[in-house]
């Protein structure tokens, strides 16, 4: 029978054959927990006993959750103090990175190396950064300038920034990578055109090189949205003794489903905070691509 | 005046030199076109003039003044690039508006220049457009319209037509020696086209390996070539080569036929007789050589056939009616005055009028 199909035919044959395992794991490990946690977030359920119908129950307890609106906040924090930022610097670098030559391949592995290190071991090496005198090194260089301590970590200011800062850190080395491919794409003659046209060099930034950039752009900063809506694991290693930092100053939407879920057993409850983080991600992503991509 | 001189002109990357010391006078006005293989040093060439790289020693003068010197904004030429080089997000209008930025012309004056410009290069519709809703010769002539926009003293061309294909080069072609003659600026035109440079060009300017191997009009270039680089790289297709030494009547042939050229060189030197496909007469009175049909390529309105020799593959053309039978033995001969003699070691032309 495989024999009579033509061409065409056969390939479609073997790509679904191909296609058939990561279709079947995505079911399985993605769609249908999906599903679930839908279906849960209006339902209670303690992990152990029976699933009891709710209703909208869940949602209207998180409506009226004063530390979810300030969850919800903080969240957003984090992406709008954190995209710009990295987006800003990860551009900068790429733009001054790709005009150098000399260690080129060396600066490059320097930006890279915090991307590949785990969160957690980063986590706790800036966490130690900020401890007070005798221990934190940014405490004990203050301190040997004279000027006074910053509490980092336990500050309901500060906290928060103070967490951003290694994350931003972290993801800079991926976007660096992801703007320099960029930036090479640009052929060399538009650059030689606009040279002898004599525009500046802030004219040929603003009109060629960053509206040639349009679709990294758009791609870095939907990517690294989606990352710190959805930070985690900086958040819970620098704060462990008091996860979510002083009045919960740092805790972000998903270090509040992991308290809701596995130390209060509020399966229901914390279905719908994940319902709600899923609709604020595809939310912020469908904006920012309407908005970004070329009309 | 907005002639340009180079003088002993070197470009090096490193230890590799890539110019050796290049000497061109052009005229104001004048259309010159470099030519030669890939490599020859021809765009580095055009990028010293424009500024885009810098010599290693020589000069540079345009318009009688040192532009050793000077950023390429600063030069006033102008430049078309291979690819184009125009943007792709912004509009025709942006595009070519994109020479004038730096002028300072009032606003109301460059907006006419642009006007002029777009109507001259037929373009005054198109003004509105993106760069991806244009042809590839439209692209084409929003490059030379950034370029016209400025009034540059010099016009540099790189390879412009080489990404299109071969209908529109042949109009493009046209339409540039024709914006030429209207607009009446120098220009300096890189090709690796031997067809474009003889049809384009008031003087071709022939290199190879980073040095200029002769520079006059391409009748000149054609007729008179200095050597056999030269020779061979001018006319299409190529020059046939027939080795031989020189004897007192003429050149000896290795088949032990004489060919009749009277040339002033000591007897016994090896030289190489070169002789254009088209100037073979097939089987006419005094042949020097004989061969067999091997291939024939018909091309309509003549013929081009390949004989096997004893001096190796020869060319010739034959008419389009009745090209001669595949294995047909021809003799061929050619006229006196349409033969060259090269120095069968230096290449150089023993035999220039």
């Amino acid at each position: 029978m495989y024999r009579n199909l033509t061409i065409q035919q056969k390939k479609i044959v073997w790509a679904w054959a191909f296609l058939a395992l990561p279709v079947i794991f995505y079911l399985v490990i993605r769609f249908y927990p999906t599903a679930n946690a839908m279906l849960i977030s209006f339902q209670s359920w303690n992990l152990l006993g029976d699933r009891t119908w709710a209703g909208i129950e869940n949602y209207a307890r998180l409506w009226n959750d004063p530390v979810f609106w300030q969850v919800f906040r903080n969240t957003f924090v984090y992406l709008i103090i954190g995209t710009p930022v990295s987006l800003v610097l990860a551009f900068v670098i790429a733009y001054h990175l790709d005009k150098l030559a000399f260690m080129h391949g060396f600066l490059r592995v320097l930006y890279f190396l915090p991307f590949m290190t785990t969160a957690v071991a980063m986590a706790w090496v800036w966490r130690w950064f900020y401890q007070p005198i005798p221990i934190g090194f940014f405490n004990n260089t203050l301190g040997s300038f004279g000027l006074p301590q910053i509490e980092f970590l336990r500050s309901t200011t500060l906290a928060l920034p103070a967490i951003l800062a290694p994350a931003v850190w972290a993801g800079l080395g991926f976007q660096v990578i992801i703007f320099m491919a960029g930036l090479r794409a640009i052929p060399r003659s538009y650059y030689e055109a606009a040279r002898i046209d004599g525009v500046s060099d802030w004219t040929v930034l603003w009109e060629i090189t960053l509206p040639l950039l349009r679709p990294t752009i758009v791609f870095i900063v939907v990517f690294s949205s989606i990352g710190f809506l959805r930070i985690f694991d900086h958040v819970f290693n620098m704060t462990t003794g008091d996860p979510g930092g002083p009045l919960n100053s740092t805790k972000p939407l998903v270090l509040m489903i992991y308290q809701t879920a596995f130390a209060d057993f509020n399966m229901g409850y914390a279905a719908a905070q994940t319902v709600v983080l899923f609709l604020v991600l595809l939310g912020v992503s469908l904006l920012q691509l309407r908005i970004l991509q070329d009309r | 005046m907005a002639g340009l001189d180079l003088r002993n002109l070197v470009k090096a990357y490193g230890r590799t030199e890539v110019l050796h010391g290049i000497s061109l006078h052009v005229d104001d006005g004048e259309f010159v076109v470099l030519v030669g293989p890939s490599g020859c040093g021809k765009s580095t060439t055009l990028r010293l003039i424009a500024g885009l790289d810098e010599p290693t020693s020589g000069d540079i003068e345009i318009a009688d003044r040192n532009v050793n010197r000077l950023e390429p904004k600063d030069r006033n030429v102008a430049m078309v690039f291979q690819n184009y080089a125009i943007y792709p997000h912004m509009t025709v209008r942006k595009n070519i508006g994109f020479g004038l930025r730096t002028s300072r012309l009032p606003k109301r004056e460059k907006e006419k220049r642009l006007e002029e410009v777009a109507a001259i290069l037929e373009m005054t519709d198109l003004l509105e457009r993106k760069p991806a809703q244009l042809s590839g010769g439209q692209r084409q002539r929003v490059a030379i319209g950034r370029a016209m926009v400025r009034d540059p003293d010099v016009f540099l061309f790189d390879e412009p037509l080489s990404n299109l294909d071969a209908q529109l080069r042949t109009l493009m072609r046209l339409e540039i020696k024709k914006l030429h003659q209207r607009v009446g600026n120098t220009i300096i035109f890189v090709t690796h086209d031997q067809v474009e440079a003889m049809t384009m060009a008031d003087r071709i300017v022939i290199m190879n390996d980073g040095n200029i191997l002769q520079a006059g009009t391409p009748s000149d270039v054609y007729y008179n070539p200095a050597n056999r680089f030269v020779a061979q790289f001018i006319g299409a297709p190529s020059m046939n080569m027939l080795p031989g030494l020189v004897a007192p009547d003429g050149v000896r042939l290795r088949n032990g036929s004489t060919v009749d050229v009277r040339i002033d060189a000591r007897e016994g030197r090896p030289v190489e007789v070169g002789v254009r496909p088209d100037d073979f007469i097939l089987d006419g009175p005094d042949p020097f050589i004989e061969g067999t049909v091997v291939v024939r390529e018909p091309l309509g309105h003549e013929t081009l056939v390949y004989l096997e020799t004893p001096a190796g593959e020869l060319t010739a053309k034959a008419g389009g009616r009745t090209p001669p039978e595949l294995g047909q033995r021809l003799a061929l001969g050619a006229d006196t005055a349409s033969i060259h003699v090269f120095d069968a070691s230096t290449g150089e032309s023993v035999r220039r009028r």
